[in-house]
């Protein structure tokens, strides 16, 4: 390379200002190059190699645990590098094929894509236990309005952003604000701090997350009529889904339906055609 | 993004009950502005429960009264007085002129009583309501609206007639006069007291007869549903329910300034709400989105105030 990289004593060696700056590209270099080779490992035998795959970071810790043990069951001696990326970062590196399976939120743009069954999680609502909505076994989401909303940012799952507030509004809750977070002890804070309320499925409930912690101030209820839910997939580029992505979708789906209060989504309400539709089935 | 019309829907004393909670009226009332004023009334079909406001004052209904056509027709049909499977013959040469259906059509037609009544309420086309009312006659009409109770409601002319009018009123200068505010006070079509003319309490009250199979046999009710279910128009009614589970019905009436919807919204809990909606609007423009959505808009606060009592 012509820039010297370590300056030799005969009692030590220390790293020069060049070799310092080169450093982290030198490491991104390693990282890159041990990932082509586990592709083209993969690429070479088929069943065993690197599967890089991707969580959104609402999977919850039990679930991704549940998810690494039944893929390990299924799949030995597979080399499975799991990420935590939003859907939308999801979908960019998938279509990019710098990811090979994930795990999405719908609604999303599928094109190009193959799917893992749909599965739904129904939300319920997380809000201080002195506000009197708490008091209810049921909340609709109407006893919400005045509060704040706590939602992950726009632009993590934008359709799903916006799907969520539509319904919101439709069930009489729009919210005065939607401040932004994602990570459960931000949104507790946020949550124990000011006067707002956030959604997530049953497993999130405060005696699930903290564990022995017997009051955190905040309670888990569900929703009156439950008119929220998220719906994943796993997600994979069209004609990629090999032995390995299999196992993936399998465990992952195993693993959400266990730990994760997950059930198939089956259609539950009409849908109603309009004309300015121009299609008719 | 259209720029948001604001409206301001005035709210005049009323003999009608008053269900609502005031905050809702309130809330129809409070994005006030100059540009579009109108009339409202929503009527939960079952319950009866209703929302008000100016429901009770005269308004033009322009092709609204279609939907009286319409009704008219299925109960001379349930009477035995017609067939709808009659085939009508519509000659290029008198029909009544239209952007839609068979009026911006240029050869001879040939169809049945009910696909003449599809294409009036679906691309509310003139030349086929003008053939419906050349067969039952705009008595027949007045004789059921009248019928049915709807003592504010009546047709004084065809569509043909109306258009007429206007073209007298608007004189040499042609449609460009229609930006003129001389000429659009003196139209006698915006007066309620010398056109087709109607209230938005008679028109729920009309559709809740149709919706609860009162106007006529549960086939002809069928009938008017599924054709109110197949107008085409989104930008009104249906701009305010953008959800694939709610099922919106309606007509929609249009003149220089004025622009109207009725209908009705169907929710998968089995709620089910009559709205009518007429209003004007200061712009004579006619391309005026944001006004259209101001339709959409007051029924949707209508229906979530009635399905929050």
């Amino acid at each position: 390379m012509g820039v010297r990289l370590f300056e030799r004593s005969s009692r030590r060696v220390t790293i020069t200002e060049a070799g310092t700056l080169l450093l982290a590209q030198a490491r991104e270099l390693l990282a890159g190059s041990e990932a082509f080779m586990a592709t083209a490992r993969r690429i070479r035998d088929g069943e065993t190699g690197l599967l890089r795959a991707a969580l959104s970071p609402d999977i919850a810790g039990e679930t991704v645990a549940a998810l690494l043990t039944e893929f390990q069951r299924r799949h030995l001696g597979l080399e499975l590098v799991l990420l935590e990326l939003t859907t939308a970062q999801q979908l960019a590196r998938l279509a990019s094929h710098d990811l090979d399976v994930g795990i999405v939120h719908h609604p999303c743009d599928v094109s190009g894509l193959e799917l893992g069954p749909v599965l739904r999680r129904e939300l319920g609502v997380l809000l201080p236990r002195t506000v009197a909505a708490a008091e209810l076994d049921e909340v609709p989401l109407s006893a919400l309005a005045g509060h704040d909303l706590i939602l992950f940012p726009r632009a993590d799952a934008p359709a799903l952003y916006d799907d969520l507030l539509t319904a919101c509004a439709r069930n009489g809750f729009t919210p005065a604000a939607v401040r932004h977070g994602q990570g459960a002890s931000f949104v507790h804070g946020l949550l124990l701090s000011a006067d707002a309320v956030a959604f997530g499925p049953r497993d999130t409930r405060p005696e699930q997350v903290h564990g022995q912690r017997p009051d955190s101030g905040v309670v888990w209820r569900p929703l009156a009529g439950a008119p929220l839910a998220w719906r994943h997939s796993v997600a994979w580029p069209k004609g990629r889904g090999d032995a390995a992505v299999k196992a993936f979708t399998e465990a992952a789906t195993h693993a959400l339906r266990t730990t994760a209060d997950a059930t198939s989504d089956v259609p539950s309400r009409p849908l109603y055609l309009r004309p300015a539709s121009e299609y008719w089935l | 993004m259209y720029p948001r019309a604001r409206c301001t829907f005035v709210r005049h004393r009323s003999t009608g009950c008053d269900r609502h909670p005031s905050q809702h009226s309130r809330g129809l009332r409070r994005s006030r502005c100059h540009r579009v004023t109108g009339r409202l009334h929503a009527l939960d079909i079952d319950s009866g429960a209703q929302l008000d406001v100016g429901a009770d004052q005269s308004v033009c209904t322009a092709s609204v009264h279609k939907l009286c056509l319409l009704v008219t027709l299925h109960e001379l049909a349930a009477a035995g007085r017609l067939d709808l499977g009659e085939q009508i013959e519509c000659r290029p040469t008198d029909r009544t002129t239209g952007p839609t259906g068979l009026a911006a059509m240029l050869d001879p037609v040939r169809m049945s009583l009910r696909d003449v009544a599809y294409l009036a309420m679906a691309v509310s086309d003139n030349a086929s309501a003008d053939l419906l009312l050349e067969r039952v006659g705009l008595d027949a009409v007045n004789h059921t609206t009248a019928r049915l109770g709807l003592t504010r409601t009546h047709a004084v002319h065809t569509f043909a007639e109306l258009f007429a009018t206007i073209r007298e009123d608007v004189g040499p200068g042609g449609a460009q006069a229609l930006t003129d505010p001389h000429v659009i006070s003196r139209l006698r079509a915006l007066d309620p007291a010398r056109t087709n003319r109607s209230t938005p309490r008679d028109m729920t009250r009309l559709l809740g007869a149709v919706w609860r199979d009162e106007a006529c046999t549960p086939e002809h009710g069928a009938s008017i549903r599924r054709l109110l279910g197949l107008q085409v128009w989104p930008h009104r009614m249906a701009s305010g329910f953008p959800f694939d589970d709610v099922h919106v019905a309606g007509k929609t009436g249009t003149l220089p300034t004025v622009r109207n919807e009725v209908g009705v919204v169907e929710y998968p809990d089995g709620g089910r709400y009559a709205v009518a909606v007429f209003t004007r609007t200061a712009n004579p423009a006619a391309t005026l989105p944001a006004a259209d959505a101001v339709i959409g808009t007051t029924a949707r606060i209508a229906v979530d105030a009635l399905r929050a009592l």
